[in-house]
């Protein structure tokens, strides 16, 4: 492609929404991956599009409008990425949790989610292999899932049916900059001219960015996810323990986990996810998994008996603040980050996707972005530029 | 802390434990099989006789078996599968369950043997209840005594189809074709290494004997490119064609059994050793092995590997290769012994007919153009050929590590083991390119190298 209106780099869920958000604003969009598509963390996530977990606040807008996003989406570029509504039940078994759930529930619910409260009845009618001890839950029926791996590739054929081009395979390993402004950039292949760069890398667009000069306090939080043998159907909603959303917002360096549990289709059970900040240390944390397995017993015991298939690890990208940063750099102008979406990258994407291209092309945001801007962070070290 | 570890109980880790037993160190034998023996050997459960029957070379068997069993320096740890490893500061730590209860051992001193098992190649109907594996058969008629079906076919490629038509025929089953695909002209390839090796010579001769007295005679050239069933769903016949050298369709005729037995030789099982750290490479054959010096020491001091995990090359060479990684450990842990020179010289000549072998039956993959976009590739995830194509052609996989991904293709039950090499050809042909070792790599690796029900997991400390 010859002087594409944006380049788009990262071909994982966040970097193919944006690059089919800016494609159907009508601009000639090339994305350039340094591997396959979903060979970063997309590849290794678990599909969760979730509204129950988070508390009133900017990210929940972004999680509403995405999660609709998301069936839009589905509907417009013709499926194939399994997408389902298939609901989530939040459960708590201590009088405060049970007190924080009921509270947190009521509030989001006036931010316009479905709560419904379910007593030691209601969840047996739903998950009949839930652990006696659970006696309170609220659905949130609007929890979703994709596969996420498709997904992103499932977009990014849409992206080239409707004009755009994409490149594997090629890393990018400099930001071409003039008098403060992009003007492309060189791969370890090519060099590409283009006036705007959106850096959808992930856990790796701190990378970017100081290859542009600028800054971006982006780093790796592991995570574990558990993948059972084949079984009779047994978990029927994403089953999860209300300490969950307390770990999500925790900055504590330790592991925490709070197993979310689920059914898939073809009968095998997710157990997800680990949350840890470790650096990019891959090896196999046998600790770790012992952890999620306990937690799964305990949400459902019959668990026990299943064997553990495989077990799988990725890098969430996340900011200090824990909030994804969407917005032009600070610095360097034409420049824009779509990244640090932690645990919640595939939920956020086609939201982020509408937000980077809106920006970019100047027309109305579905809202204020200004909390996802990059200029949020107080640059810790001085950079050229 | 035991001083010597040895994982696997077939040829190469009976020998090995043996070895390092006689240098004077003390070993722990850890085995899946409830008996020791390994492939080869794999013992009948005790109420079933004749099992000499069945096998050339028992004898050797029954005297390492024997012998590893009297020996007080020998612990043996039977029915215990190792599900994960892993090596940290020099310390190798094994993650055991037996009895369905898991023990952790810790050792610096460790001895891989955890051997190989058949290689498939899909073909259309491959999935059909009663097309087996050659080594399927083989352990239904060794361990239990059982006969898969009464008419059987016999197909694939590679010496060891011999034995298992052998044991179908003494069995009392009827062989209703021997077929290997490759010509039989291509030993003469490595005239010399044939008259080195007699022994083996001796060996296929006894099987051939054994066939011949009912009138089976092998044909070269020939696959079984496809399998029928009948209204019940079993398997009623199959397409066998006689192939070029590349493996492409010349001719084809319908053949009715009850068994197929299939296989293509043996593909290493590297996942222990993987899980570790150790090494790898592709073999000649496209199969990854663990790599090992002359000391049968891999890439982590300390962890020696023996047998098919690197580079298969049968039972002999297997034992050969035991003797000196036993030889090794027992000198790494403080032993005075040293490996003669005729255990190196036992062990290149048993290396010599290896590679002929490799060189006799090579796979080509014409076998690709037996599939169609109906063929399922993965049995467990239920997969086809097309699925495949799919994700290369429409969703843009680039690798076949990517088209896993967005086909769940070898992510079920047996992790890869069957259908994961073949994906890899599959998916390198489709691209037309050749597949990299970081394809084959990824293939070959589970960190999880045996499932766990998640009770014991959790259970563990
Ligand atoms: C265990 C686990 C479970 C998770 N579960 C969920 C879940 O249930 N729900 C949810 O919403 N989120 C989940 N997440 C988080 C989610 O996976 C991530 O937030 C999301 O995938 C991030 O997508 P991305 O497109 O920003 O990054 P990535 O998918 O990592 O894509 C970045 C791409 O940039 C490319 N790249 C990087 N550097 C360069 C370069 N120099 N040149 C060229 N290309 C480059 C990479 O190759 C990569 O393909 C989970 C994460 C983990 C680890
Ligand atoms: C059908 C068939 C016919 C054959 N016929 C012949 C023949 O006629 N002549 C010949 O020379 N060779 C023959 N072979 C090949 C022969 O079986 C092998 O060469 C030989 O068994 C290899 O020895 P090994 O010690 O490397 O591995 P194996 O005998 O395969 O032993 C490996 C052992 O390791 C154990 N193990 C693996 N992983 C783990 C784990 N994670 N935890 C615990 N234990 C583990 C396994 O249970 C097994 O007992 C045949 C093989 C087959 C399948």
């Amino acid at each position: 492609m010859k002087n594409p209106d944006a380049i788009v780099i990262g071909a994982g869920v966040v970097g193919a929404c944006s690059a089919l958000s800016l494609v159907n604003a009508g601009l000639k969009v090339l994305v350039i991956d340094r591997g396959a598509v979903a060979s970063g963390t997309t590849g290794a996530g678990e599909g969760n599009i979730l509204v129950s977990d988070k508390e009133p606040s900017p990210e929940l807008t972004l999680a509403l409008r995405s999660r609709d996003a998301w069936f839009e989406l589905n509907t417009d570029i013709g499926g194939g990425f399994e997408l389902e509504a298939k609901g989530g039940v939040v459960i708590s078994r201590s009088q405060s949790g049970i007190a924080n759930l009921k509270k947190l529930s009521a509030q989001q619910a006036s931010c316009g989610i479905k709560v419904v409260e379910l007593d030691a009845k209601g969840i047996r009618e739903i998950e009949p292999h839930i652990s006696n001890s659970v006696e309170y839950a609220v659905l949130y029926p609007q929890d979703a899932q994709c596969q996420p791996m498709l997904a992103a590739a499932q977009i990014m054929r849409a992206v080239r049916k409707r004009g755009g081009a994409f490149i594997q395979g090629e890393n990018v390993e400099s930001i071409n900059t003039k008098s403060g402004k992009v003007i492309g950039l060189s791969t370890d292949k090519a060099t590409y001219q283009s006036p705007i760069i959106v850096n959808a890398t992930g856990t790796w667009a701190g990378a970017i960015a100081e290859l542009a000069g600028s800054y971006l306090p982006i780093m790796p939080r592991r995570g574990f996810i558990l993948v059972t043998a084949p079984a009779p159907k047994i978990v029927h909603h994403k089953v999860y323990d209300a300490d969950y959303v307390a770990n999500v917002a925790s900055s504590d360096a330790d592991l925490q986990s709070s197993a979310v549990v689920e059914g898939t289709e073809s009968g095998t059970i997710l157990i997800g996810a680990s949350r840890e900040r470790v650096g990019f240390q891959s090896d196999l944390d046998v600790a770790v998994l012992r952890q999620l397995a306990r937690q799964a017993i305990s949400l459902f015991p019959i668990l026990s008996n299943i064997p553990l298939l495989r077990a799988y690890r990725g890098f969430r990208p996340y900011a200090p603040d824990h909030l994804p940063v969407i917005g032009e750099d600070a610095n360097v102008l034409g420049l824009w980050h779509a990244a640090g979406h932690e645990g919640a990258g595939i939920g956020l994407a086609p939201a982020t996707g509408e937000l980077i291209a809106a920006q970019i092309t100047e027309r109305k945001t579905f809202m204020d972005p200004t909390p996802f801007s990059p200029k949020r962070f107080k640059q810790e070290s001085n950079v050229a530029i | 802390m035991h001083n010597v570890v040895i994982v696997g109980g077939g040829p190469a880790g009976l020998s090995a434990a043996l070895a390092a037993a006689a240098a004077g160190a003390p070993v722990l034998l850890i085995d899946s099989n409830p008996r020791l023996g390994g492939q080869y050997w794999r013992m009948p459960s005790d109420d079933v006789g004749q099992q000499g029957e069945q096998h050339f070379d028992l004898e050797t068997g029954l005297i390492l078996i024997n012998a590893v069993k009297a020996r007080k320096e020998i612990e043996v740890l039977s029915g215990a599968q190792i599900w994960s490893a892993t090596h940290k500061d020099g310390v190798n730590t094994l993650r055991v369950i037996q009895n369905g209860a898991e023990k952790i051992i810790n050792t610096k001193n460790l001895i891989l043997c955890t051997g190989a098992y058949d290689r498939t190649l899909p073909f259309p109907g491959w999935d059909t209840p009663g097309v087996m594996t050659p080594g399927g058969v083989q352990s239904l008629l060794k361990g239990h005594g059982v006969l898969a079906g009464k008419k059987v076919v016999v197909a694939g490629s590679g010496p060891f189809l011999l034995p298992v038509a052998a044991g179908v025929v003494k069995a009392g089953g009827e062989v209703v074709e021997l077929l290997e695909a490759n010509n039989s002209a291509r030993w003469l390839l490595s005239p010399f290494v044939m008259l080195e090796n007699v022994g083996k010579l001796k060996e296929a001769f006894y099987y051939v004997k054994t066939i011949s007295q009912v009138k089976v005679r092998a044909r070269f050239a020939s696959a079984v490119i496809a399998a029928h069933k009948n209204s019940e769903g079993n398997l009623e016949s199959v397409d066998v064609a006689t192939i070029r050298g590349n493996f492409k369709i010349k001719k084809v005729r319908n053949v009715k059994c009850d068994v197929a037995a299939v296989g293509w030789g043996f593909t290493a099982d590297t996942s222990l050793a993987g899980a570790l750290g150790c090494k790898q490479i592709v073999a000649k054959d496209g199969g990854v092995v663990v790599s090992a010096d002359g000391n049968q020491q891999s890439s982590i001091p300390g962890v020696f590997v023996a047998g098919e995990i690197t580079g298969i090359g049968g039972a002999e060479l297997s034992m050969a290769e035991g003797v000196i990684a036993g030889i090794n450990a027992a000198k790494f842990v403080g032993c005075k012994v040293e490996v003669l020179k005729a255990h190196r010289k036992r062990r290149a000549k048993r290396q010599r007919f290896a590679d002929a072998l490799i060189k006799s039956y090579p796979i080509k993959d014409g076998w690709i153009s037996w599939l169609n976009d109906q063929t399922v590739i993965c049995r467990c995830e239920e997969v086809s050929v097309g699925n495949l194509k799919y994700a290369i052609n429409e969703l843009g996989a680039t690798d076949s590590r990517t088209a896993k991904l967005l086909t769940r293709c070898g992510m079920g039950l047996c992790q890869g083991r069957v259908c994961g090499r073949s994906v890899v050809d599959l998916v390198a042909s489709e691209l037309k390119i050749s597949p990299t070792d970081i394809d084959r790599f990824s293939a070959a690796n589970r960190p999880i190298i045996l499932p766990i029900p998640l009770g014991v997991l959790a259970a563990g400390e």
